[in-house]
């Protein structure tokens, strides 16, 4: 059938529009597409020999014929989306169709058949049409350096900014009235939600509602909480880090940049030799110069040595 | 003397008279220790130790060596089985069947206990016998490899293991060990000669998790895999002499940081602490190039390593090139108040570095040399660091804390030397003459380290004094004679009247000697006069009855033409003079300027006077001084002399801080004619508030410290403000809450944790007590209003802190501060339920410790039984030791009921309680004990606790201390209990005070004699159970030696004239900048105490052991009899040798020369 694709095309469509809008001259766009697809069915019936077919028989076609078709649309829709089109190409039916196991090239000779039937073009029916009430002003043409197969724009009104002309507060003293309040309702708010959704301690015996505490939660490893810094005020260091700088050391400066996990002796001797290459480099001309012992390679048990683990244990007296 | 010309031998000797001589018949030479498994999850080690010793006696026949918890496998001498047994009288001082609950009782046996073991006095809990085979390689003086090994299971002291009971491995859960205690602890650990003047090399090895790192002290040679490659060892060498007290360890999945400046340098923190560790660590350098500076020579070890551990024992403990730190002392950047504290404690272990575990002291006597040279090149190194105003406040913070820990308790005395000492023998330390002292010694100091004799890297008072007139020619005999035959303090009053007629200045300088802690001072003295022509300083000459002191006055007469006024440091100022008495030409005048006497000065000059002092004075002790003393002048002209301070932004920023305190005092006094807004109100808001709208504070922005300080000061004095009715005005309280809605931190660069929580302890300030209608219930009905909004912030700052914790919790601390204040005020029900929580083991320290205090001072206020057993279970069951040691330290300062006082508390069976815990539940940790001890005196004084039943009939002494006046226990109380009255009721001086039992009273002696003698004698029978006659000079009679042991914090002696007065004698040393330095913490010290009976009746043991040992075993019924006559024989003894001269400087020196075998 030449026109599947149309009609794929037509169904993608109509089931992106059809879902989205379900006003009185939507319903009446699918009952007409289904009317068509029944007379579809019912030519084929036909040429595959049926006198007359039941009506649930027929309707069950249909269905599938539907959901068939339905799929093709959907599937060649998101091929052409992937490579970023919004109308699919015949390759993309194409594509689709060997994905869902049909064999494309049978398709000519099934469209060329000698029984085939012609079927009378499916009376217009109205497009549903976008209500009006949402369109506001008109919809700006691409510039023209977009392609015109990008979507339009969308409605004016979700992008038009709209000036007011009332005066914005700026008065400090209402600002930052404004900030403690907002603070202290957001705080107040967060606690006593986490106050209501876990265990709590209150200080009247008659009242736990009023003054409610978050209950007292051993940690297992205290001195973490109570000396790294948050992560807000991680955040806020190297905001006002980065905004005002003063003479403050380097060395400070730097810790805080270093990530906080893992840092074996390799990685700390990196950050060492660089943080200070002019003290390093002035004492000794070589790369490592930093012979600590704690940084030294462990060394294999001795007794081995005699056989095998000679060949482990060379290489590392030479690196000392 | 035998011929003991061998090398070990006479090493120690010096020439001269103070050489050091061992107590030991042998001299260690090495030591190895190795440590081959450690368990975290059963807490437990297992090793050995071999020390390699010279013998220096031809028949030695026993080695003893100290040894605590350990238990010992198996002991071999260069390889032959050796007989040995270990026995520990400090498990249990007194014995079970005892029914005595005096303390002087216990003081005695625990006395002898201590000093049966006390490696200064030669001996220990190990005992070994030589095999027999070896005698004759003994008797060539030979070599013995002594080995032990050992194991330790789940330590109470001396290691502490830290396992966070979470999901992993032991090193993904952070799990580490440490060793730890008060002064030498080692012998927890592992079999040493536990003594600060036993030096030796050693080898240290230790087999861990190949996840784990070992940090222990001297180079680290090597590290190598176990053969599985599932541990490795490491390998530690010291090549420096060291004692085995300045032994450590420290083990954990650390991440190492080599020091970017120093790279024999490395730091080790727990996971995930790296970038703290960075910033914390960044300044260490600078403190190693001031030291090396100042003392002009290098830094003794190879190398050096910080370990920042959790759960410490205490802040700091500096061993030998290895100093283990609280975690809790790492910070961010961000952080401003803990940085200073954080690198004070890293200079004052570095200082200890130099002096202390370099350099070792011969014997306790000789302790305050070493902590007081590391104070004072700490102290040196603040004044470089911090500037000379930080650094005389220092000075003078020290100064009063010791006025008023030796006013409380009486005299300080720190080189004792136990009966019949020779005056010169004793010393008095206090940090202001010591640092005259030090920088004429550093250059002899330095000195020293070139010299590798290991005698020589053991100090002395003798020894120190010797280089002070060696290297600077002076004679500081008059200084030390003053300071070092008296304890205590001087206490000048002073006053003074112009004589116009004369021109001069009549000052009058009277002093109070005769209260306890004071003394009399002759000697020079200087004064400062400020007059109109400049700053006048005079030295009078203080003598015995010299009250008055005529100064002429420079000034003729008063100011006629208007002219600057030149200040001591030669600047010019303008001053206002109308203030000024017209006929006078004195501005003000100083009292020992210096701080160079140990003394407390109460001057009397016009409000006048100490307002211009305040003013203009640029000393900011003097600034301090006269901020004082104006609080007792509630004028308007003190008032603008303290507000111009505040002002004032060159002034030191903690004298503005105490203005801010002392005018808050002074408005209270002045409430009804004070006028204006309240103090400090208006100030603060031009110095931090918005210009514009002056109700709103600026937002935070702490670059300058000064101010920050200030600013966290002032909402706090302003608490402190009250109305005419006693209320603290809404005026203030709104204000406060305003800064805290207003308060906005998003700008800053640093944390505001500490400024928010000094904002809550504001509003603790503020809170004044309920009026209580009839003792009505307390609900939230009747809540007033106030109380509400400052409950509201509370629970907003405490709930907010478990979503956004600060640093050390700060906020959380000062909540529950805040909250035991609304509680104690009767505004929220009292109740210890929600600290009880908060002081569960696994919140952070700081929480727990305020926690803590406030169930105590709820089991203080509402007498409750319940709470008082909760916190003793707590006392014995916490995992940290700290927390423990808290505890008892609170409940001391704020005991539940006290000697004097009715408390249902007091009972029975809370006697019991607390003795078992000082008797046997303390002994793996000398400061617990000690802080038991603390306690069980402030609770019931030295003597039978007043709530026990009368003791049975048959206990002939119990019976004598009920009655009457002639009776020996009761005379000292009688006089320590008149003391108790105004004094610091943990004052242990009266128990050091409480004199040799001769001298009161024969019969004294029996009370001691029951468990001294237990131990004694158990000791000896065990003795006589080796066959070889006992080594001379092992028993031998040795007092202030015994003293290590015992004394957690502050080693105290006593000195040991024979008098009924207690002499209010005690030790104190001082902790540097000690923000631990409480004088509550002052311990006692039994041993010093320890009455002459029980030294002679050890020293007499071995020799009369036999009977000894029948007697006690089979008489012990018919005691008293027996006892008499040993008595006569005893005092015979211990009289002997008080009349022999002392041959050497040291009780640790040691009376050996006199046994026997030596003198034969």
């Amino acid at each position: 059938m030449a026109d599947t694709a149309a009609t794929a095309g037509a169904g993608s469509s109509g089931t992106r529009s059809g879902s989205k809008q379900s006003t009185n001259p939507a319903d009446n766009y699918h009952l007409a597409r289904r009317r068509t697809l029944q007379v579809v069915v019912s030519s084929l019936l036909t040429e595959a020999g049926f006198e007359s077919a039941e009506k649930a028989s027929v309707e069950t076609l249909t269905e599938m014929l539907q959901s068939y078709i339905s799929e093709i649309g959907r599937s060649a829709k998101s091929y052409c989306e992937h490579t970023a089109r919004t109308q699919p190409t015949l390759s993309d039916i194409v594509v689709t169709l060997v994905e869902m196991g049909f064999n494309v090239d049978t398709l000519p000779a099934y469209a060329k058949r000698s029984q085939r039937m012609v079927i009378t073009a499916p009376p217009v029916t109205n497009q549903p049409v976008t209500p009006k009430a949402l369109t506001a002003g008109q919809n700006r043409p691409h510039p023209p350096h977009i392609p015109s197969h990008f979507p339009e724009f969308p409605d004016p009104h979700t992008y038009i900014k709209t000036p007011t002309y009332r005066e914005p507060v700026s008065d400090y003293q209402v600002l930052r009235e404004k900030a403690a309040s907002q603070r202290r309702d957001v705080e107040r708010a967060l606690t006593r939600f986490m106050a209501k959704t876990g265990k709590t301690q209150s200080l009247f015996k008659d009242d736990v509602s009023t003054f409610p505490l978050i209950a007292a939660r051993p940690f297992t490893i205290p001195y973490l909480t109570a000396l790294l810094p948050s992560e807000l005020e991680m955040q806020q260091m190297e905001e006002t880090d980065s905004s005002e700088q003063d003479e403050q050391t380097d060395t400070e400066n730097l810790s805080l940049h270093i990530s906080t996990d893992d840092s074996g002796a390799e990685k700390e001797n990196a950050s060492v030799l660089q943080q200070n290459p002019a003290l390093s480099g002035s004492r000794n001309g070589e790369e490592n110069i930093i012979d600590n012992p704690y940084l030294r390679p462990v060394k294999k048990p001795k007794i081995r040595r005699k056989k095998r683990t000679c060949l482990c244990c060379t290489p590392q007296t030479k690196i000392k | 003397m035998p011929p003991t010309d061998l090398e070990p031998a006479r090493m120690n000797r010096k020439k001269g008279d103070k050489g050091f001589e061992s107590p030991r018949p042998y001299k260690l030479t090495h030591q190895v220790v190795c440590i081959n498994n450690i368990n975290f999850q059963r807490k437990s080690v297992v090793g050995f130790v071999e020390l390699t010793i010279f013998p220096t006696v031809a028949n030695l026949n026993r080695i003893k060596l100290n040894s605590k918890q350990c238990r010992i496998y198996r002991v071999r001498i260069n390889d032959l089985e050796a007989a040995f047994i270990y026995n520990d009288p400090t498990l249990e001082v007194c014995h079970n069947e005892s029914k005595q609950r005096n303390l002087n009782y216990f003081s005695n046996a625990y006395a002898a206990a201590v000093s049966a073991v006390d490696p200064d006095a030669g001996n220990g809990e190990l005992c070994i016998k030589v095999p027999s085979e070896l005698w004759k390689h003994v008797d060539e003086l030979k070599v013995l490899k002594i080995h032990i090994n050992f194991s330790l299971d789940q330590p109470k002291g001396g290691l502490h293991f830290v396992v966070p009971n979470v999901e992993g491995s032991m090193a993904e859960r952070g799990a580490h060990v440490f060793s730890c205690g008060y002064q030498n602890s080692t012998r927890f650990w592992f079999p040493c000669v536990d003594s600060y003047s036993e030096l030796c090399t050693w080898k240290l090895e230790f087999t861990v998790d190949a996840a784990m790192v070992a940090v222990s002290n001297g180079d680290l040679v090597e590290t190598v895999y176990t053969h599985d490659m599932r541990k490795k060892t490491f390998h530690y060498m010291l090549t420096i002499p060291t004692a085995a007290s300045n032994i450590s360890l420290a083990i954990g999945p650390f991440e190492i940081l080599v020091d970017p400046y120093m790279h024999e340098v490395t730091h080790f923190c727990l996971p995930q602490l790296l970038p703290l560790l960075k910033h914390t660590t960044s300044y260490l350098h600078e403190v190693f190039e001031f030291y090396e500076e100042i003392l002009t020579c290098r830094y003794p070890y190879s190398c050096f390593k910080t370990v920042f551990i959790d759960e410490a024992y205490v802040e700091v403990a500096a061993y030998a090139s290895m100093s283990i730190f609280s975690t809790n002392l790492l910070h961010s950047a961000m952080i401003i108040d803990e940085t200073p504290l954080t690198r004070r404690c890293l200079a004052q272990s570095l200082a200890q570095q130099f002096f202390g575990c370099f350099i070792s002291r011969m014997s306790w006597s000789d302790e305050w040399v070493l902590k007081g040279i590391s104070g004072y090149i700490y102290g040196l190194w603040m004044k470089k660091t911090f500037g000379v105003n930080e650094y005389r406040h220092w000075i003078k913070e020290e100064l009063d804390k010791i006025v008023a820990y030796e006013l409380k308790t009486g005299g300080v005395l720190l080189h004792p030397i136990f009966g019949g000492g020779k005056e010169k023998d004793k010393y008095v330390y206090y940090p202001e003459v010591f640092n005259k002292l030090l920088s004429l010694a550093s250059t002899a100091s330095s000195q020293k380290f070139q010299s590798h004799m290991w005698s020589q890297m053991l100090v002395s008072t003798y020894g120190f004094l010797k280089s002070i007139s060696n290297v600077s020619g002076k004679d500081i005999q008059p200084l030390i004679k003053q300071w070092v035959d008296q304890s205590g303090v001087v206490k000048f009053y002073g006053s003074f009247a112009f004589n116009r007629k004369r021109n001069v200045l009549e000052l009058e300088i009277k002093q109070d000697y005769t209260s306890p802690g004071t003394q009399k001072y002759v000697g020079p003295l200087k004064v400062t006069v400020q007059e109109l022509d400049g700053s006048f300083n005079h030295t009078l000459q203080i003598e015995e009855n010299s009250l008055k002191h005529d100064i002429p006055c420079h000034s003729k007469s008063r100011r006629n033409k208007k002219k600057k006024i030149p200040l001591m440091n030669g600047e010019e100022v303008d001053m206002d003079l109308s203030a000024m008495d017209a006929d006078s030409p004195l501005l003000w005048i100083r009292i020992d300027p210096d701080m160079s006497v140990l003394r407390k000065v109460e001057f009397e000059q016009a409000d006048f006077m100490w307002q211009y002092q305040l003013r203009y004075e640029r000393d900011v002790v003097a600034q301090q001084e006269s901020i004082l003393a104006l609080e007792k002048f509630p004028t308007p002209a003190s008032r603008l002399a303290l507000t111009d301070i505040l002002e004032q932004e060159q002034c030191f920023y903690r004298v503005r801080m105490s203005a801010c305190f002392c005018l808050a005092k002074i408005a209270n006094s002045m409430v009804s004619t004070w006028t204006g807004p309240p103090a400090m109100k208006s100030l603060f808001t031009r110095m931090f508030c918005c210009k514009t709208c002056p109700n709103i504070v600026k937002t935070n922005n702490f670059m300058s410290f000064q101010s920050y300080f200030l600013q966290k000061t002032m909402p706090v004095a302003m608490a402190l403000l009250r109305d005419v009715h006693n209320l603290c005005p809404k005026e203030v309280l709104t204000f406060i809450l305003d800064l805290i809605k207003y308060n906005d931190n998003r700008k800053n660069k640093f944390s505001d944790n500490y400024y928010r929580a000094e904002m809550i302890d504001a509003l603790a300030n503020s809170v004044t007590p309920a009026v209580s209608v009839n003792n009505e219930v307390r609900t939230l009905d009747n809540l007033n209003p106030d109380v509400r909004l400052i409950l509201e912030e509370i629970t907003r700052f405490l709930n907010m802190e478990k979503l956004l914790p600060s640093y050390r919790h700060t906020i959380t601390v000062s909540c529950l501060r805040a909250i035991r204040v609304l509680q104690k005020n009767g505004h929220v029900p009292s109740d210890p339920a929600l600290f009880k929580s908060y002081a569960e083991y696994g919140h952070f320290v700081d929480i727990r410790i305020a926690a803590l205090e406030a169930v105590v001072d709820y089991t203080k206020v509402d007498r409750s039984y319940e709470e008082l057993q909760w916190l003793l279970n707590m006392i014995q069951n916490d995992p940290v030791p700290y927390v423990r040691h808290k505890i008892l330290n609170m409940l001391t300062k704020n005991p539940p009921f006290t000697k004097n006082m009715e408390s249902p508390l007091c009972n029975e069976a809370l006697v019991d309680q607390l003795w078992k815990l000082m008797n046997s539940g303390t002994s793996h940790d000398w400061r617990l004990r000690c802080g038991a001890v603390d306690l069980y005196f402030t609770l019931f004084g030295l003597s039978r606790p007043s709530c026990l039943p009368l003791p049975e009939l048959g206990l002939v002494l119990n019976l004598k201390e009920k009655k009457a006046v002639l009776n020996p226990t009761i005379i000292p109380e009688v006089i320590a209990g008149s003391q108790e009255a105004t004094m610091n009721p943990s004052s242990h001086a009266q128990l050091v005070g409480f004199q040799n039992p001769f001298s009161s009273s024969q019969d004294e002696e029996e009370i001691d004699m029951d468990t001294v003698h237990d131990s004694q004698a158990f000791i000896s029978h065990h003795l006589n159970m080796l066959e070889r006659p006992s080594t001379p000079g092992l028993s031998k009679y040795r007092p202030a030696s015994s003293r290590p042991t015992i004394i957690p914090q502050h080693p105290s002696g006593c000195d040991g004239t024979p008098s009924t007065k207690p002499q209010w004698n005690m030790e104190f040393s001082r902790k540097g900048t000690g923000r631990e330095q409480s004088p509550l913490e002052m311990s006692m010290h039994p041993a010093a105490a320890t009455p002459l009976s029980v030294f002679t009746k050890e020293s007499t043991s071995s020799k009369h052991s036999d009977h000894h040992h029948h007697h006690h075993h089979e008489h012990k019924k018919k005691k008293k009899k027996h006892k008499h006559k040993h008595k006569h024989k005893h005092k015979h003894d211990s009289k002997e040798k008080d009349k022999e001269p002392f041959t050497f400087s040291s009780p640790a020196s040691g009376r050996s020369i006199h046994s026997p075998s030596l003198s034969d």
